[in-house]
Order: C-alpha cells, then sequence, then structure tokens
C-alpha cells in the first residue's frame, strides 16, 4: 500500500482539528504519530479510515483517490484496542464474524492460528465481556493478523498491554511492515514507538510539525519532540 | 448474491445476540400483551364493533411495541464502537439494512403470533376462521414497519434523545402503512373474505415495496450522517 495525503483538514464547526496535512508513505512505512492531547491525532486516523470526511484535501491509497468503495475499506484496518469487538459474542465467534465478512478463507484453522499467537486459544469459548482490557487488545491484534490490511491504523494500543503484550503487538507490526503494509500508530509512549517505527509524525494543533524518516541515531526526532512536545513524560519511561 | 450472504451473515449475528440477551423480545412481548390487558379491561368490545375496533387496537399494541424494538435496534452497534467497525468492514450498506429489517421483523411476527390469538380469547372473539386472512395483512403491514422504522432508527442513531425522536419522526411517515392495514383488517372481519380489501392491501404492497428499494438505496448515505 502506497499512502499519499494531499492538505488534509477537518474543521468542526469553527474549530479546525486538522489543517494542511500531508505526507507520502511507501509500503512497509511503520509510522509513530505524536502529539499532545487534541493535536488532531485520532482526527486524522479516522479520516484515513474513512470514518470521517475531510473538510479539504485527498487521500490517494495507491493512487486512486479515496473513496470509501468496499474494496479500499477491505485494505483499511483500525486497531483500536479492545473496541469494535461484540462482547456477547465469543472470542471465537467474533474472528469466525469478522473473518466472514472480510471474506477470509480457511478460516477456522487460522483463527486457531491467530489465537495461539496472540494467547488467547484457551478462551476461544468465553464472551469478550469477560476478558481483560489486556486480552481484548490481544484479541484485536489476532483480529487484524487474520483480516490482513494493507492500511493499518493503531489508537493508543501500549496502555492496556502488559510487557509480552507489547512484545507480541511490536513483532505483529514488524511483520506487517514485511508485508508491505503501511502501520500509523498514534501514542504518548515514545519510547516504545522507537522500537519500531520507520518514521515518525508529530502533530500540533492539528498542523504538521514533524516528518522524518528514521535514522541512527535519531537526533533530529529527539530534538523535535524536546522542542515541541517537552511535558511527554513517557518519552524517559 | 454477495448482498444476500452478508445480510444472512449480520441476521445470524443479531438473533444469535438476542437470544442470548433477550432484551428486545422479553420486553416486546410483555408490553404487548400488558397492553392487551388494558385494552381488555377499558373496552367492552360487543361483536357489532369488532370490526370497527379490534384493527385499530391491534395496530396500536404493535406500534408501540414495535416501537419498543426498534429503540433497541442498534444497541449491539452502538456498544463498544461496533458500529464503526461494520462501517470499516467491505460490508454493503444495503445489506446492513436488510439484516436490521429481517430481524425487527422477525421480533416482530413472533410478538404478533402471541398477541393476536390472545386479542381473540381475551375479547372473546368466535370469528377464528379470519385469523389467517389477518395474519397475511398484519404481516404486509409489520414490513412496513419495520422497512421505515429500521431506516429511521439509523437516522436518529447518533441523536440526542433518540427515544423521544424516534416515533415523533416515525409516526407521522407510518399513516399510508397504519391506514392501510387497519382498513384492510376491517374490510376482512366485517365481510369474512379479503376481496373487499384488494386497494388496500395494493397501497401497502406498494408503500412496502417502495421504501425496502429505497431503504437499499439510500442506507449507505443514511448510516454516515
Amino acid at each position: 500500500m502506497h499512502l499519499t495525503v494531499h492538505q488534509l483538514a477537518k474543521a468542526y464547526g469553527l474549530l479546525w482539528a486538522l489543517k494542511d496535512v500531508g505526507f507520502d508513505l511507501p509500503p512497509g512505512e511503520v509510522v509513530a504519530l505524536l502529539g499532545p492531547n487534541g493535536a488532531g491525532k485520532t482526527t486524522l486516523l479516522k479520516l484515513l479510515a474513512g470514518l470521517m470526511t475531510p473538510t479539504t484535501g485527498k487521500i490517494v491509497l495507491d493512487g486512486l483517490p479515496f473513496a470509501n468503495t468496499p474494496i479500499q475499506r477491505a485494505a483499511i484496518g483500525f486497531l483500536a484496542p479492545g473496541e469494535h469487538l461484540y462482547e456477547n459474542l465469543t472470542v471465537g465467534e467474533n474472528l469466525h464474524f469478522f473473518t466472514s465478512l472480510y471474506k477470509k478463507r480457511q478460516a477456522s484453522s487460522r483463527i486457531d492460528a491467530a489465537l495461539g499467537e496472540v494467547g488467547l486459544k484457551h478462551r476461544s469459548g468465553e464472551y469478550v465481556a469477560a476478558l481483560s482490557s489486556g486480552m481484548k487488545c490481544r484479541l484485536s491484534i489476532a483480529k487484524w493478523k487474520l483480516l490482513e490490511p494493507s492500511l493499518l491504523l493503531i489508537d493508543e494500543p501500549y496502555g492496556v498491554l502488559d510487557g509480552s503484550g507489547i512484545d507480541l503487538l511490536e513483532s505483529f507490526l514488524r511483520a506487517e511492515s514485511q508485508r508491505g503494509s503501511v502501520v500509523i500508530m498514534a501514542s504518548h509512549h515514545v519510547a516504545r514507538l522507537v522500537n519500531v517505527c520507520t518514521r515518525a509524525v508529530i502533530l500540533h494543533q492539528g498542523r504538521l510539525i514533524f516528518d522524518e524518516p528514521r535514522q541512527q541515531p535519531w537526533d533530529s526526532f529527539t530534538r523535535a519532540f524536546g522542542e515541541f512536545l517537552p511535558h511527554e513524560t513517557s518519552w524517559s519511561s | 448474491m454477495e448482498l444476500l450472504t452478508q445480510t444472512f451473515l449480520l441476521l445470524k449475528k443479531d438473533l444469535r445476540l438476542e437470544m442470548r440477551r433477550r432484551e428486545s423480545l422479553l420486553t416486546m412481548f410483555f408490553f404487548g400483551t400488558l397492553m392487551l390487558f388494558v385494552f381488555h379491561f377499558s373496552f367492552d368490545l360487543v361483536p357489532e364493533r369488532v370490526a370497527q375496533m379490534a384493527p385499530g387496537l391491534l395496530w396500536l399494541a404493535f406500534l408501540f411495541t414495535g416501537t419498543l424494538g426498534l429503540a433497541q435496534l442498534f444497541e449491539a452497534e452502538r456498544n463498544n464502537h461496533c458500529l464503526e467497525a461494520l462501517l470499516l468492514s467491505p460490508l454493503d450498506r444495503g445489506a446492513f439494512f436488510l439484516a436490521k429489517t429481517c430481524f425487527n421483523f422477525i421480533l416482530m411476527v413472533l410478538v404478533e403470533i402471541v398477541v393476536i390469538p390472545l386479542f381473540w380469547i381475551l375479547f372473546n372473539l368466535r370469528s377464528w376462521e379470519v385469523i389467517p386472512y389477518l395474519f397475511l395483512v398484519t404481516l404486509l403491514g409489520t414490513v412496513g414497519f419495520c422497512v421505515l422504522g429500521t431506516l429511521l432508527s439509523a437516522v436518529t442513531l447518533r441523536a440526542r434523545a433518540r427515544e423521544l425522536l424516534l416515533p415523533l419522526v416515525l409516526f407521522p411517515l407510518m399513516i399510508p402503512v397504519i391506514l392501510s392495514t387497519i382498513r384492510c383488517m376491517e374490510a376482512i372481519l366485517r365481510n369474512g373474505a379479503i376481496g373487499d380489501a384488494l386497494p388496500w392491501l395494493r397501497l401497502l404492497v406498494g408503500f412496502d415495496v417502495i421504501f425496502l428499494t429505497v431503504g437499499i438505496l439510500i442506507f449507505d448515505w443514511v448510516i454516515e450522517i
């Protein structure tokens, strides 16, 4: 998936949540989307997912303007930890439902394998409502492993995951990157993001103020981070 | 074909959730029967006035009962942002509309299967031979109610005080369905046959077909408002 965003903007009444945001992401890019609360991170993710319509600007997926068609929607994933799952269906039923909706073949065997990978195989028959927040996040990871999106959008995944869950997420992101997917992950846990991302984007008051690929050492990023987000506490964690 | 496959998949999911929670069906069932008892104690339905009053009373019960069901129709999707999950997916929104309409229709029919015979028993009515015709007309009326109800339930999905707003929008638009269904039932109860009811029946079928088609076509836009 090649994602290009041209001068994207979103206004809520008179308030511009996002203004003139643009970037170009080649296949395999894992982007850390950073910014303080209210910077426009979730708005940007929802615009890219097609859950909101931009006020102005254009999103281009693999050379085609995003028109929210079923084929384009099938290529976009949105991992919001613990959300987008039916709480009164079991873990297995949720995965069967979504794999059928996305027309994925050999669902049963792949579901078993995915649940095994995220450590939920023994809880396949339990209702999602009975799972902890961390377990639900693992289930969301299993879901998107099965649905294989070409553009994966992730909203703050680190808050609910334990150490092994974070390792699991990071290995999933690396696998997605190797598969050629573009991953955009919004989070405040900068120290964690540094481990996996290949590019950093910083939003501040709805504007894109930093967009750089990762370099070793990542001096420009740390400088920009310190300059624009001095109160971000997770950096040193 | 894809539309029907997706409709079946969503309908299966909704029925499974309803079998587990039984919130909508039980509420509708108890409310429907409760209304019959209220009518029973309020009205003395003499045989000469059956044709005049029974259809109106029955449809009053169905309307209020059905509105309770409509208020709960998208509850599974409202929880845990599941509506977003469906809107993100490659699902045909026409299939989403059909599945919700079918689900609502199934709940309504299950309630009607109990309520109509119970009405006859409570009011000690003897004309049991007209019940199959009444069921046929009621089914067509229920299709109209569910089609329009599902559409408006989706329109008011993100509104504040949607439970109050839904009947205010729904009832005026339901007038053609209610009127033609009640007139059909009245004609059947008067004459014991469906012959005189045919013009109203045609209007009812026309309403069902038009709103079903419109619903499938515009639901994509309605659900994203």
